[in-house]
């Protein structure tokens, strides 16, 4: 089966830096991809391509056996790609359940089903009670869940979080992971998680792919990922070395 | 709460002119008239500013549009008002999506300051094109009618009804305005707009085609200025490009708006019922007399504007009215 993405020798050039370089990645559908790399290593700029916020300069990108390499973000969301942000991005004059009826018209045009729809999305993301609210005065962690509320609203095959836990407290983050692994397992949507933190991205990801100065140095097994000479060095070095 | 002052508003709105017209007053049906003429501009023109987010300073070209629609269409063709209402709206929003297509790559203040640049290059062509009328505009004739119904299919009163027949025929203009956009504001444009005013990336992100949705934003505002285009066209019997094209066309409903409530649905409406009648008042007390000339009633009006901005920035129906009008002692 031809996997669900791929990204083929994609480079993005920013003058003279190159914020990702020929880098290439499958996912596969029903995986849980970790992607992880220190600070400014390239991950929300291949994020971006992947969902048409930007072009690659070079390469090619794939979904669902589709060229999507200049197409734009809603086009991309139609065909099944939904993404949350680094930072967060709720509307925030609009109360949560408008939030998420917002991304559920994408797949219909009435707007009675969508809130049926939203509702639902509302119970499984743990927002219950909080409908009415106005985004903007949701807590961090609830703004968070709500961003994912809203994607899973589109019904994507493929769903792109761009650290979904960074900023949370230990506790919030423990029922982020938790509510990924809801994701994958209840709504058997195909994931790739951002994160810089280590620790959170192992235990939840199939295969973690790393990168670092916007190339990729290792894509594996979380189990590999940990014994990988190159990423010890490049990203792991200083941790292990402290402990 | 909020039904019973919808209820008391619609009572008032259909009996205000008839204990005036009793007295053999026509000068307060003007005025209504002018009120739901804005209020009716503030509900379109919240469409793309509150909803959509988009600041438009330059909807005045298709009031225009709908202006010179119908009354070509009179004068040329011999088509009533009511007939050439549909066409100037259609024409306008044509016109609007052309337009505004391009636009939408600005963003921010750069969207508000081209939707300018069109007011200024429409106000050349209006004053130099021959066909229609250039500088001199077009003047519409009345066609003799008899009876109440005739002039109401036609949308001629004159005589003096003829301030009554406006006003009642704003009423109706602005009721189904109203009701229209109460329904849009309801429906899925309602909903992309004001996403797309939140966070336009995000709303691209969840599959909202940012650039289409403020066409058709601009679009509705357009077709709600020219249905009012047409009604003040033949409420004016003229049109000239200096007066339909004025800016006023837009500051006054934008003002409204955002005095009453930008982004709420009556909020144009408050802010016209307040603010109108304010500079109507100005302009007949210190607008003449003495001081008249000066400007002196412009300048108090800008004042109090900016007292109200200053005290209530989102708007005058953002204040807790239900707290203070619920019935029974306020508790908690």
């Amino acid at each position: 089966m031809a996997p669900l993405l791929r990204v083929e020798a994609s480079t993005k050039r920013f003058g003279g830096l190159a914020a990702n370089r020929d880098i290439s990645l499958a996912m596969e559908a029903g995986e849980i991809v970790g992607l992880i790399g220190p600070n400014g290593a390239g991950k929300t700029t291949l994020f971006n391509c992947v969902t048409g916020y930007m072009h690659p300069d070079d390469g090619r990108i794939v979904f669902d056996g589709r060229d999507i390499t200049h197409t734009r973000p809603e086009r991309i969301c139609r065909l099944g790609v939904a993404r949350t942000w680094q930072v967060v991005r709720a509307f925030g004059r609009m109360t949560a359940l408008e939030n998420v009826v917002c991304g559920a018209l994408e797949r219909t045009n009435r707007v009675v089903e969508a809130r049926v729809r939203a509702t639902e999305l509302l119970e499984f993301t743990e927002l219950r009670g909080k409908h009415d609210a106005p985004a903007a005065t949701l807590t961090l962690a609830d703004k968070k869940r709500l961003e994912i509320a809203r994607a899973l609203a589109t019904r994507p095959k493929l769903l792109l979080l761009d650290e979904a836990m960074s900023g949370l407290t230990p506790i919030e983050a423990a029922a982020a992971v938790q509510l990924v692994r809801r994701i994958h397992e209840e709504l058997k949507v195909t994931m790739c998680v951002v994160e810089h933190v280590m620790e959170v991205v192992m235990p939840l990801s199939h295969r973690v792919v790393v990168l670092d100065y916007g190339v990729k140095i290792a894509d594996g097994t979380p189990q590999a990922i940990v014994r990988d000479e190159q990423v010890i060095r490049a990203y792991l070095g200083e941790r292990r070395a402290a402990h | 709460m909020a039904r019973i002052a919808l209820v008391i508003g619609a009572i008032a709105a259909i009996v205000y002119p008839i204990p005036l017209q009793l007295q053999g007053t026509t000068y307060y049906q003007t005025v209504g008239f002018l009120v739901l003429v804005n209020a009716m501009l503030g509900v379109g023109w919240n469409v793309i500013g509150g909803w959509a987010g988009q600041f438009d300073f330059g909807p005045q070209v298709f009031f225009a549009v709908g202006a010179y629609t119908s009354a070509l269409l009179y004068v040329k063709l011999g088509v009533d008002a009511w007939l050439g209402l549909p066409v100037a709206v259609a024409a306008a929003a044509l016109i609007c999506a052309v337009l505004t297509y391009p636009l939408t790559r600005l963003r921010g203040h750069y969207f508000a300051i081209s939707t300018v640049a069109i007011w200024m290059i429409a106000q050349p062509i209006g004053a130099t094109w021959e066909f229609i009328g250039a500088a001199q505009g077009l003047f519409i004739p009345v066609k003799p009618r008899t009876g109440v119904v005739a002039s109401a299919l036609s949308l001629q009163f004159s005589g003096p009804t003829k301030a009554m027949g406006y006003y009642y025929a704003a009423l109706v203009l602005f009721a189904f305005t109203l009701a229209l956009m109460a329904v849009v504001e309801r429906s899925k444009l309602g909903y992309y707009f004001r996403a797309i005013r939140d966070d336009q990336e995000a709303a691209e992100g969840i599959g909202i085609d940012s650039r289409l949705y403020k066409v058709i934003a601009r679009s509705i505002t357009a077709a709600v200025f020219a249905a009012a285009g047409v009604l003040y066209a033949f409420w004016a019997l003229s049109v000239f490009p200096e007066q339909v094209l004025e800016l006023n066309w837009s500051t006054l409903p934008i003002m409204a708006t955002v005095v009453g409530g930008i982004g709420r649905l009556w909020g144009p409406v408050l802010g016209a019922v307040i603010l109108i009648p304010i500079s109507q008042i100005m302009s007949t007390t210190l607008g003449t007399g003495p001081l008249a000339g000066r400007g002196i009633d412009l300048i108090v009006y800008g004042l109090i504007i900016i007292v109200i901005a200053a005290f209530r920035p989102t708007g005058l129906l953002s204040l807790p009215w239900s707290r203070w009008f619920r019935p029974g002692p306020a508790t908690a």
